[in-house]
């Protein structure tokens, strides 16, 4: 971010030192002294009045890879989904917030307070109207959902929009950076982006040194969606050390036949799902159910990873998104059982919830596992 | 026998061969296609291993040829064979070339009933479940359109009408419900819209079988009323056909047709209209002949459609009904500019 953030004040006033020759103060009554601070005093005012009444800006590379000029002080925002509120409490920015996507009270639970916040429609397809109606100095969306009518209906409001995704492990942190600078919540900003570094550099160094990459099968929430190339899914693949069977196809959500998964033969299957909300689940069963689904699919009894047990569901809430790297502990878990012996990933879980949400750790996020299969 | 006789004798025998002839070359078609799918396959099995994995176990590939493959081409063919079958009937009684389960509202109400059970009935969509769903909605806009019908007397025009207002009223609902559903529900909606037979297993098949073939025979004796029917309500009840009891049933067993179909697979809209029609264009008006001729050639687009749809793009599947589209809608395009006369 650092390189590509510009700030810059437009309008600022500026000294010159470059007066003309024959310019004789003296015969005024004005000292060249008085003359200096006079320029510098005007030059001063010049600069704070101009930053006050136009506003400083800031030019930001968005998730689509667009320069985008943000006028600043940014203090109310609205949030298009759950990626960027999840962001926006772990910057401690709760109020900033004026206005939410209305899914948000499906996880009253999980948000707190933030769920009373006004709503603005679907993460989709949001209400203009209502986010016209709540002034916002930003909103921020996914670089892809809604489309770029938003911009221009928000452009008749005067409303700025930005596009960060939040929900790729590469981007992360230097979007969250950018979202702190925003905010002046850089403090908060740069603890979380140590914390997520130093544990994926902990995972990134200990697999960069094995060769072993087992074959896996990553499913979508929708039955024999594999993640292909681009998805989040395959993202947190490679990051655990496993080698996507759907790597080499040509789309991130490919539909795939049963039998090709067979004729790969995966070491390891892992599907995404989304029963409700994972952090008021007190009851693996729902994920437990979809496991033991997959176990009977015709003729998959053949498959390496069913035979062995290897087969794990994981909730949507540690699948991409802020908290993928618990999701990606979990992996390391089933795709290199004996590389980290030690790793809790509830453990970090808990961690991350109470110190960046805020709340206390409970839920349901993966299936069990079952006995001699995974761990 | 006068000249004139002789020469509609020997058209009508002409004729009838053709009939014949399509018929049988319907069959052959069906079981090259069949054959051909059951040989393309991401595992890449060589033929005489297919052979022989058909009559003795061994192990992998016999479980890939009896779990996977032949389900799925049996659901295909079933599947094909109903929306054949049921386009002819709505189409028939409603004297409509437009008429078919889903320009009826039968398949949107299966639809939407399949997204309510996705919605509101507990986690992991179970085949079972989403299948109950869009069989009762089916015979929901079924008895509707029978119940209007009834109240306004039956006529072609007022089940086409009502029909088509159900259609919308079920669209509608099933968007509003997707705006209500998490990320995996509209994933699994959007999808299930698509028409799939990866769910395709034996235990489906049984009961979709019951579903479709049952009412087939019952459908085929009733040929002659279909005939007569086609010259007008008038023409028919002069000549003793219960017009509206007809309707009614044909509705009722086409709509049960048409549940079984999509019940297991989701949505495959094309074939229901088009196979009536590629069907007539040939071997004409003849419900005798036309019942199974189009069962018969929605079969074949059907499972031609899934072997292209798994193979074109191997290892990733097209949806079936857009494979069923660009494959029927040339061909049907063909068939209309080739025929000068009106077929309907």
């Amino acid at each position: 971010m650092s390189n590509t953030t510009n700030i810059t004040k437009p309008m600022a006033g500026r000294f010159s030192p470059n007066l003309p020759c024959d310019t004789n103060l003296s015969t005024h009554g004005i000292s060249a002294r008085t003359f200096w601070i006079g320029w510098l005093a005007v030059a001063l005012f010049l600069n704070f009045w101009t930053a006050s009444a136009f506003g400083a800006s800031v030019t930001i590379e968005d998730a689509r890879g667009r320069k985008v000029r943000l006028s600043l002080p940014i203090k109310t925002v609205v949030a298009l989904n759950s990626d960027i509120l999840e962001i926006l409490r772990t910057l401690k920015a709760e109020d900033c917030v004026a206005g939410v996507f209305s899914e948000v009270v499906r996880e009253r639970e999980f948000w707190g307070d933030l769920a009373q916040r006004p709503k603005v429609g679907s993460w989709r397809e949001p209400n203009m109207e209502a986010i016209a109606a709540l002034k916002p100095d930003l909103v921020i969306a996914y670089s892809r959902n809604p489309g770029q009518l938003l911009e221009n209906k928000m452009a008749l409001f005067g409303i700025q929009v930005l596009r960060l995704d939040f929900y790729k492990v590469d981007t992360l942190e230097r979007e969250v950076r950018v979202m702190g600078q925003l905010l002046n919540r850089e403090k908060e900003a740069v603890r979380f982006c140590d914390w997520y570094r130093r544990h994926l550099g902990v995972f990134r160094e200990k697999i960069a040194r094995t060769l072993r990459r087992p074959a896996v099968y990553i499913e979508s929430y929708t039955d024999y969606h594999a993640a292909g190339p681009g998805s989040g899914g395959d993202e947190m693949c490679v990051l655990a050390g496993g080698s996507n069977i759907a790597a080499g196809l040509s789309i991130p959500y490919p539909r795939v036949t049963p039998e090709w998964v067979l004729s790969r033969n995966p070491e390891v299957i892992i599907k995404a799902a989304a029963y409700g909300n994972g952090y008021v689940l007190r009851d693996p069963a729902p994920f437990n159910k979809c496991r033991d689904a997959i176990l009977k699919r015709p003729a998959w009894h053949h498959i390496s990873a069913v035979a062995s047990g290897n087969v794990h569901v994981m909730d949507s809430a540690i699948w991409t998104g802020p908290r993928a790297i618990i999701g990606i502990a979990h992996m390391v878990r089933w795709i290199h059982p004996d590389l980290f012996p030690d790793l809790n990933p509830e453990a970090l879980h808990k961690e991350y919830l109470e110190a960046f949400q805020g709340i206390a750790y409970h839920g349901v996020f993966v299936s069990d596992n079952i006995q001699g299969g995974g761990r | 026998m006068s000249t004139n006789a002789e020469t509609l004798c020997l058209r009508y025998q002409t004729h009838a061969r053709v009939r014949t002839l399509f018929l049988a070359s319907a069959i052959i078609l069906l079981i090259v296609a069949t054959t051909i799918g059951l040989c393309c396959g991401a595992s890449g099995m060589s033929f005489w291993e297919i052979v022989s994995s058909l009559h003795r176990d061994m192990g992998r590939g016999h479980s890939i040829i009896w779990m996977l493959r032949l389900p799925r081409i049996v659901m295909a063919a079933l599947v094909g064979f109903g929306l054949g079958l049921a386009g002819v009937v709505f189409q028939a009684i409603l004297r409509n070339p437009l008429a078919s389960p889903f320009t009826l509202g039968v398949g949107s109400g299966a639809g939407f009933g399949a997204v309510s059970v996705i919605l509101f009935w507990g986690g992991g969509f179970q085949t079972y479940r989403v299948a109950c769903g869009a069989f009762l909605f089916s015979l929901v806009s079924a008895t509707v359109i029978i119940a209007v019908a009834k109240m306004k007397r039956a006529s072609s025009e007022t089940m086409i009408l009502t029909g088509i207002a159900l259609m919308f009223l079920f669209s509608s609902l099933t968007s509003l419900f997707q705006y209500m559903g998490t990320m995996e529900q509209v994933h699994e909606i959007v999808f299930w819209f698509f028409g799939s037979l990866s769910k395709a297993g034996w235990n489906e098949i049984g009961l979709a079988a019951a579903m479709i073939l049952v009412p087939f025979p019952i459908l085929l004796r009733r040929a002659w009323d279909f005939n007569l029917l086609a010259s007008g309500d008038e023409s028919a009840l002069a000549l003793g056909v219960n017009v509206n009891r007809l309707r009614m049933w044909a509705v009722a067993a086409a709509s049960l047709v048409t549940a079984g179909c999509i019940c297991f697979t989701g949505v495959i809209g094309f074939v229901g209209l088009v196979a009536p029609h590629i069907t007539r264009m040939v071997i004409g008006n003849d419900h005798r002949f036309l019942l199974p001729a189009s069962a018969l050639v929605g079969a074949v687009i059907l499972v031609t459609a899934d072997t292209l749809g798994r193979t074109l793009w191997a290892p990733q599947v097209i949806p079936i009904g857009i494979v069923t589209s660009f494959i029927g809608v040339p061909f049907f395009f063909y068939l209309l500019m080739k025929r000068s006369r009106e077929y309907w």
